[in-house]
């Protein structure tokens, strides 16, 4: 049997190397037979030993070879005759992995990896190229086994803080403001792993505690209010009334509809009666408060619209009578010119104010664009509410004098991809717009009652502020309260209370001291009493905020909160419907994008500086996470993270990639030929855009990549003070690029490493610097074929993807298993986890390679329920 | 909230942010506090806008009204416009080819923002500024005093993106409320007791002592593992703690009693001479009293009319950003030659002033314990590059005075775009190679005591200084 199922692989590889345009079903029938191959469908035991064996030192080796040359070559001045730099070569103990030396052996990798040593001018010592290259590599082995036995050795708890963004949902969450609210805080650094969420990277110090405090009172009194309901500010801009202001000067030039020359003004943002077809051109002008005008009135539809093309903007001033804080509602009714299914449209505001020459500033306030759907028959209001104290305002408003320039100015964009040279391009039509602030739709916000609810009890300040101190730390600390805790706040509260003039403002601060305890900022996991060390599971409330931090990155909403309280989150019904509803929930979201970001490392894109086009950088960003969320959603194989005969894209990226019939700025799943040379992570611009340097691709970078964040084989960190490639030397400079790396490699210092990176970033050179398909460089043809230390050939792109689909299923699927489990318990491995990684990899891969198997399987394993 | 003062020091933050506390810089002094020695090291930074005369060579105006020196490094000739400096000869130093990489091909008008700061703030869009230097000092040795830092302007508050009125932005690079009122200054520093910082400090210490207790209360019930964890949070909230003990200090403390002979605590702009000399002067008592020892001021705004233009109107001449207009008009050299002397005039009797007190602690006199810089983001006519800039004393810190510092190559005569007077000279090309100001600041940094080897993403330092 086996040997049959060899003798088809021949044959496979046969046909793979005979004809590459079946590539398709070669990728196909390559997954199928990669899956055969698998140890772990093979398994039969539940638990599978761990066949990750710990490292031990080769000093066995070391004896033989290694030992022999050191004693020639170095022990004469670093030996019992002389000791150079106090380093005895003889006395040193060649176990890297427990001994004590292994800081005077890195020293050595360096120097002879450097060919720094032995000294050009002790001829006697000369070490042949061979024998170096044999000592260098030994060294890197034991060096790399030493570093890999000490970040596994150690166990590492999930106790942590929350990172910088879990703090900014959970608060937005526990708070019901949908704006971000932490960006004071210093940023997270990532783990080895590549996890911002990985505890023992998670510090906290006074700076953080004290931007902590600051930040959870001032988000309180967002949310709360006091007082009556504040009088907001209201702007109406009616088009028709625009359209009797523009056309009534005698000097007004209008135009008509139906005139030769439309064409030409049609571009332009105007006014136009639909009926008449009189049009006038308007791009924006002054809009003062009306105190007439009545919030959330809906005119009737006006005959007369804004017509904005595509890229055009209306620009009001505003003058200085925005409130500086609360909500900016603004509400644009607006439909589509036309109704073609390959044009869209939507609405941006950007804000701006330019006080004196040359200063200025205006920047885009909504958070997403609004995409305009329904026909101009149909108008629809398009709704934006904005944070008036979040954005650049114009600090000059409020002066008495009139220079600097008080006034601001509010721009509505029409984002599109219309097609301007069409007969009939689609613009939008705007008739009304009316801008509120501050806006709300109820008095008091949910915000407020959320926090200072209604009952029998407010009268009562003692009683009432147990019920509110009640509430609220419940759903912060995610636990029930003792009354003894209550009662400790209560006495806080007793303290402040005559300091402020109200009950709410006295409680603000109880509460801000809520958030700054370790009980909200950390996610807790209680010892039993008795056996303070002992390896046990966690409750159902801690079980409630994993689930939670994993799935939404932050805290968990009552409902699981409840289940928690009355232990029935461990039910494994329970739990396995609770995974259904997060995971349908919009919060999921969070999970998709930390992840992958995460995972691949996506943060490198922020400091891109090659990618220009704004609207590209944004698609390459989201490829990815869009990609998972698809196979997520779909339940698909993971492997389609290898290959997939689809792509996830928008308008922008399919122009990227020449694939044609995308439009639109959303993300779907498009189907791709081979040719496309597309699908799966490794071909997406994003991936390859970090892993360049600017001008090129980057082979190294991509390879260490691929070993990091794909395979989970890190190579060993790069010896410190490598030696430049010489780019001064014409001999250097003739090369290619794939010559001049493998130059570098040839060094019998630099082999090692090198021969096991350079060759899978080879594979990727068919995308240049920004992703892009090429086949030729200056002229040269890119030869993207390398060969792996083991001797594997790999042929560009879809080579890599063949092998990686027939020999390496196994290590991908057990590298994402990996990462995502790391992720998911917020600390870093060990080698006690394997055993249990390996049991997660087994069922997975039973069960079909499916992602959202991996994240149940995760959720149902023994360590998610371990402390 | 009154917007005006919050941030001037770091008591005021505390009146602003209920239990909250504002005191970012916690980490840095606290590790700093032992090493520094008894004299203080103080930074103190001028700004004036729209820049210096630099005529063309065959310019009549240029033997007098240039504003750079000639000659060599200690031979230099000072023109008529720094001439007033020549009795400090010996406690100046003059620079020249130093400017802001990012800001080289922006209008000036924009860049009285990045001046201390080195950041891309650009010329529109979206706007993001860094921290500035006087503040990076401040989050270093701002503890040891009453005042972390002085922040004044003769227009006041933080104007607007690019057109700031202040020369100093906090670690999150947004502005610091600069102070324009004498009186308010001089009240602030001398006069206003501390009975509502000591209410928000009480409360403050009432939430740190439940913290406390809660959190010992948390770690009873976590592994010991965990407890090793927690015990950096019961860490973070004890130094916050101390931090408060040393904000109670102050409060509890009377302010400085000073000599109040020579302020003008009512004087405004339209006096010019008594206005600018009374701000000098309260800086002055700031260092004296040890009340701070950092401290910026910025002459007025770039491109705008307002309190500033009534300096140069009460000198004599015409509105001062107009001065840089009419260059080519009778006297036009001269008139904004006469107005950057009457600017280094002050500035000198204020170095002066340092130079004549002793130092309180014993080390020599207050100048040789200060680094005083004066200068503009932009030299000739709103050009962004070869910043006009002359700094005074810090002899114990290591600064060796008495010096023209020629940096970069190409532009040994200050020659390179001199002359220009249409406001399209600012685009030109970039002829002249200029080294990064922000090394300087790292050169300032070091010598204050502040370990770093960069500023603004700046790695080094300058030679020779």
């Amino acid at each position: 049997m086996r040997i049959a199922v060899l003798l088809v692989l021949g044959n496979v590889w046969a046909l793979l190397a005979a004809d590459t345009n079946l590539d398709r079903p070669v990728l196909e029938k390559a997954r199928e037979l990669g899956r055969e191959r698998s140890r772990f469908l093979k398994e039969t035991r539940t638990k599978p030993e761990t066949n990750i064996a710990v490292p031990k030192a080769n000093l066995a080796f070391f004896r033989e070879r290694i030992g022999p040359v050191l004693k020639q070559n170095c022990i004469g001045c670093h030996g019992p005759r002389k000791s150079e730099g106090r380093l005895r070569v003889d006395k040193l103990n060649a176990d890297l992995l427990t001994g004590p030396d292994v800081d005077r052996w890195r020293e050595i990798y360096r120097v002879l990896s450097n060919s720094e040593m032995p000294p050009k001018d002790e001829p006697a010592y000369e070490l042949a190229d061979a024998d170096r290259g044999r000592v260098v590599d030994w060294l890197t082995d034991e060096l790399n086994k030493a570093s890999l036995l000490r970040r596994n050795n150690v166990q590492h708890s999930s106790f942590r803080r929350m990172t910088k963004y879990e703090y900014d949902y959970a608060l937005q969450d526990l708070l019901g403001l949908p704006y971000q609210l932490a960006g004071r805080l210093p940023p997270e650094t990532a783990s080895e792993d590549g996890f911002k969420n990985s505890s023992q990277m998670l510090q906290m110090s006074a700076m953080q505690f004290q931007f902590y405090r600051e930040i959870g009172l001032k988000a309180l009194k967002r949310a709360t209010v006091h007082g009556a309901r504040p009088e907001p500010v209201r702007y109406v801009i009616s088009m028709q009334e625009e359209m009797d202001n523009a056309s009534s000067g005698n000097k007004a030039k209008t135009f008509d509809k139906n005139d030769e020359d439309y064409r030409k003004n049609r571009t332009r943002p105007h006014l136009l009666h639909r009926e008449t077809g009189q049009g006038i051109h308007f791009s924006g002008g002054n809009a003062l408060p009306r105190s007439d005008a009545v919030a959330g009135h809906t005119p009737a539809v006006s005959p007369v619209v804004l017509v904005m093309p595509r890229s055009s903007e209306l620009k009001m001033n505003l003058d200085r009578f925005l409130p500086d804080e609360g909500t900016m509602r603004v509400r644009i009714r607006a439909g589509r010119s036309t109704t073609k299914d390959t044009e869209f449209a939507s609405l941006r505001l950007v804000f701006s104010a330019h006080t004196s020459n040359d200063a200025r500033f205006s920047e885009v306030i909504s958070q997403r664009d609004i995409p305009v759907t329904e026909p101009v028959e149909q108008s629809q209001f398009v709704d934006f509410d904005i944070p008036l104290s979040d954005i650049q305002r114009n600090p000059f408003r409020k002066l008495e004098t009139t220079f600097p320039r008080r006034d601001e100015f509010l721009h509505i964009r029409n984002v599109s991809n219309a097609k301007n040279q069409e007969e009939e391009p689609l613009s939008v039509l705007v008739d009304y717009i009316e801008i509120i602030a501050p806006f709300y739709e109820q008095w008091p916000p949910k915000t407020h009652t959320r926090i200072f609810f209604e009952s029998e009890n407010a009268s009562d300040e003692e009683v009432y502020g147990r019920e509110v101190l009640a509430k609220f730390a419940r759903r912060a600390w995610r636990r029930a309260i003792t009354s003894q805790e209550v009662d400790r706040l209560m006495a806080l509260f007793a303290r402040y209370r005559p300091e402020f003039a109200t009950f709410e403002e006295a409680m603000l601060e109880v509460l801000a001291t809520v958030l700054a305890a370790p009980e909200f900022l950390y996610l807790t996991q209680k010892a039993s009493a008795d056996h303070l060390d002992a390896p046990a599971t966690i409750r159902d409330v801690e079980l409630a905020s994993r689930l939670s931090f994993f799935l939404w990155s932050s805290i968990p909403d009552d409902e699981l909160l409840g289940l928690a309280a009355q232990e029935q989150l461990k039910e494994p019904k329970v739990l396995a419907a609770q995974v259904k509803r997060m995971l349908a929930d919009p919060r999921s979201r969070r999970f998709s994008e930390n992840f992958v970001q995460q995972w691949l490392g996506l943060d490198a894109l922020n400091s891109v500086t090659h990618i220009t086009d704004k609207a590209l950088r944004r698609a390459v960003q989201e490829e990815p996470i869009a990609f998972f969320t698809e196979v997520l959603e779909h339940d698909r194989s993971v492997m389609d993270f290898v290959h997939s005969d689809y792509a996830v894209i928008n308008e922008r990226l399919a122009a990227h990639y020449q694939i044609p019939g995308v439009y639109g700025p959303h993300f779907r799943k498009v189907p791709i030929a081979v040719a496309a040379n597309r699908g799966g992570i490794l071909a997406g611009a994003g991936v390859l855009a970090m892993n360049s340097d600017g001008k090129d691709s980057n082979p190294l970078k991509r390879g260490v990549w691929m070993l990091e964040r794909f395979l989970h084989d890190p190579p060993p960190p790069p010896p410190a003070d490598v030696p430049e490639v010489d780019l001064t030397d014409p001999e250097i400079l003739k090369m290619t690029l794939k010559e001049r790396i493998a130059d570098h490699r040839n060094k019998p210092a630099c082999a090692s490493c090198h021969a096991r990176i350079d060759p899978w970033g080879i594979a990727f050179e068919n995308y240049d610097a920004l992703g892009v398909y090429r086949t030729h460089v200056n002229e040269k043809l890119v030869d993207a074929n390398s060969q792996l230390f083991n001797n594997q050939e790999l042929a560009g792109m879809n080579g890599l993807k063949r092998y990686l689909l027939m020999d390496r299923q196994d290590q991908f699927a057990s590298a994402l298993v990996h990462k995502m489990t790391a992720y998911a318990l917020g600390r870093p491995l060990s080698f006690a986890d394997h055993a249990a990684i390996n049991g997660i990899t087994v069922q997975f891969r039973k069960r079909g390679d499916r992602l959202g198997d991996l994240v149940r399987l995760i959720i149902g394993s023994e360590l998610f329920h371990a402390k | 909230m009154d917007s005006h003062k919050v941030s001037l020091t770091r008591r005021n933050f505390l009146y602003g942010s209920g239990i909250a506390l504002s005191l970012p810089q916690f980490e840095a002094f606290a590790a700093a506090e032992s090493k520094l020695p008894d004299a203080p090291k103080r930074f103190v930074s001028i700004y004036h806008p729209d820049g210096v005369g630099l005529p063309l060579k065959a310019d009549p105006a240029w033997e007098d009204w240039s504003w750079f020196p000639r000659g060599g490094e200690r031979d230099f000739k000072l023109t008529k416009v720094l001439d007033v400096l020549e009795p400090l000869r010996s406690e100046i130093t003059i620079y020249s080819g130093l400017s802001h990489p990012a800001a080289r091909q922006v209008h000036g008008h924009s860049n009285a923002d990045q001046y201390l700061t080195a950041a891309a703030t650009g010329s529109h869009g979206p706007y993001k500024n860094s921290i500035s230097v006087d503040q990076v000092i401040a989050a270093h040795s701002g503890d040891l005093t009453r005042h972390a830092s002085l922040v004044m302007s003769t227009n006041g508050g933080i104007g607007g993106p690019r057109g700031a009125q202040t020369q100093s932005f906090n670690r999150e690079g947004r502005p610091i409320p600069a102070l324009n009122k004498p009186k308010q200054i001089f009240d602030m520093l001398f006069v206003t007791s501390g009975k509502d910082a000591a209410a928000k400090l009480a409360r403050s210490k009432s939430a740190l002592d439940y913290l406390i207790a809660s959190t010992r209360s948390l770690g009873q019930e976590l592994s010991l593992r965990d407890q090793r964890t927690l015990q950096q949070y019961l860490d973070a909230v004890r130094d916050t703690e101390v931090k408060l003990a040393k904000a109670q200090k102050w409060v509890d403390t009377a302010p400085p009693k000073v000599d109040t002979a020579n302020l003008k605590l009512e004087a405004d702009p339209t006096e010019a001479r008594d206005y600018f000399q009374t701000m000098y002067e309260l800086i002055y008592l700031a260092f004296l009293s040890d009340s701070t020892r950092v401290a910026t001021f910025q002459l007025g705004r770039e491109n705008g009319e307002g309190p500033h233009d009534l300096l140069s109107l009460a000198v004599g001449l015409g509105k001062a950003h107009g001065l840089t207009h009419d260059v080519k008009k009778p006297d036009g050299w001269k008139n904004l030659g006469t107005y950057n002397r009457y600017q280094a005039e002050e500035f000198g009797r204020f170095v002066q002033k340092l130079k004549d007190t002793p130092e309180p602690t014993g080390q020599g006199n207050m100048l040789d314990n200060t680094f005083a810089m004066h200068g503009s983001a932009s030299s000739s006519f709103h050009l962004s590059r070869n910043y006009p800039i002359i700094s005074a004393g810090g002899k114990n810190l290591g600064f060796n005075n008495g010096r023209w510092l020629k940096f970069g190559t190409g532009n040994e005569d200050n020659q390179v775009n001199a002359g220009i007077v249409t406001d399209a000279g600012w685009r030109g090309r970039i002829e002249a190679e200029e080294l990064p100001l922000a090394q300087l600041f790292v050169t300032i940094l070091q010598r204050l005591g502040v370990e770093t080897d960069s500023f603004a993403g700046y790695t080094g330092t300058l030679s020779r200084v």
